[in-house]
């Protein structure tokens, strides 16, 4: 997958200022760095939710994204996860494989924050995308729904076979799920590679600073 | 007469207040200033307007509306969609972002996402529409300049309080009064017994 050179700036403000790029189909691709580095605007512009300066980045095939506030629409569980048309049984199935059965008939309103990101989660898994954009999935959750959700990511990306895009702030994350991992500091792309190989040994100082910083 | 104005604002304003609180283009602060001026429309301003639109001399003669039911209607349903806007917008505003963002990410429609807007605004629908509710309830300026306070024609509450107190009836007047802010109490428990449901 190849998109082409991104910048975005609001006012005379960059936030994002990347160059042309090709995304190995069927990979997890971690985009790594610290606040403000453009993780979210890069993921809500291949999203197709904000549009960067030099027009919309052209989308082939579907694209699912799960932003960084996802929102639980007051209704049901399961009617949130039918909102894209699936069936009764598949949605229950998703529902029990995410742990959320028990909370099926219950007002999504009403749920934790952890509860609610993993509804979020289920809800776009229910759907199958040729690229897959996920901004801090599991942030709100607590270890064992990460670890939950993490596993299920696998299988869903195993079974479709389908591009991840996945923005976290986790390196331990980054390393157990990514094959690739971009790391953004200011806008900028400055480091890519194999995900092991870049989380063990950063070729960039910038890198190596900000590993250094989360003591991985 | 209040529940005819305000259900026909409620129709008008809430599509108005659901695509303004929903459109993020350039023109959005203008158009939320120039209804928040509306919101403040003075009710007498209003029923000048009609009376110089449906008087003998007014360009909509022809439609005899003045001291009528139906022009008084017109008044108040003027006076109430910027209202109904505004409350609707305000909600809308603060929501509308997430709900998008969630919503294109699943891929859903824009008519599915006007959709959703209005179902995550359900309180605020009921709150407004009881909002012009009371505000049609309350209303003088306007239904008693367009409706001119006919006895068993076109005199309300409001226009029947001024008239008795004009009369010195204040006992009568204080009564009527009484009985608005026995309406208005009703219509809030109504609202706070609803929102209690709702986030239940």
């Amino acid at each position: 997958m190849k998109l082409p050179p991104i910048t975005k700036t609001y006012g005379s403000r960059g936030v994002l200022d990347l160059p042309a790029l090709e995304l190995e189909d069927g990979v997890i691709h971690a985009v790594i760095g610290a606040n403000g580095s453009g993780k979210s605007t890069l993921a809500r512009i291949l999203a197709g939710v904000l549009v960067p300066d030099g027009g919309a980045v052209p989308r082939t095939g579907r694209v699912g994204y799960m932003p960084q506030r996802s929102y639980p629409f007051r209704m049901s569980v399961l009617r949130n996860l039918r909102l894209t048309g699936a069936g009764r049984d598949r949605a229950m199935a998703q529902l029990e494989a995410f742990g959320l059965a028990g909370l099926a008939r219950q007002n999504a309103k009403g749920l934790s924050g952890g509860e609610a990101a993993r509804l979020a989660l289920a809800r776009l898994l229910m759907e199958e995308y040729s690229l897959l954009i996920l901004d801090e999935p599991t942030a709100a959750m607590d270890v064992a729904a990460t670890l939950l959700a993490e596993e299920l990511l696998l299988q869903y990306q195993a079974r479709t076979g389908c591009t991840v895009i996945l923005v976290t702030h986790s390196l331990t994350q980054a390393r157990r799920l990514a094959g690739q991992v971009l790391f953004l500091r200011d806008g900028h792309l400055a480091e890519r590679g194999e995900a092991g190989e870049l989380l063990r040994h950063p070729r960039c100082a910038e890198t190596r600073a900000f590993l250094d910083f989360y003591a991985l | 007469m209040a529940l005819a104005s305000s259900v026909i604002a409620l129709a008008a304003g809430v599509p108005l207040g659901v695509l303004l609180g929903s459109y993020s283009g350039r023109s959005k602060r203008a158009l939320v200033v120039i209804n928040r001026t509306l919101m403040g429309l003075p009710p007498v301003v209003v029923g000048l307007v009609c009376y110089m639109l449906f008087s003998g001399v007014g360009p909509l003669r022809h439609l005899r509306l003045l001291y009528t039911v139906t022009g008084m209607v017109i008044a108040q349903v003027i006076l109430l969609i910027p209202l109904i806007t505004g409350s609707l917008e305000a909600h809308v505003s603060t929501v509308a972002p997430d709900i998008r963002e969630t919503a294109l990410g699943l891929g859903l429609s824009r008519t599915r996402i006007l959709l959703l807007l209005l179902n995550e605004s359900q309180y605020q629908l009921v709150s407004a529409y009881l909002l012009g509710l009371g505000r049609a309830f309350a209303e003088v300026g306007a239904v008693s300049m367009v409706g001119g306070a006919i006895a068993y024609k076109t005199n309300v509450m409001t226009t029947a309080i001024m008239n008795y107190t004009n009369m010195g009836a204040f006992t009568t007047a204080l009564a009527l009064g009484i009985i608005l802010l026995a309406i208005s109490l009703v219509l809030n428990a109504g609202v706070a017994l609803l929102h209690w449901r709702l986030e239940r």
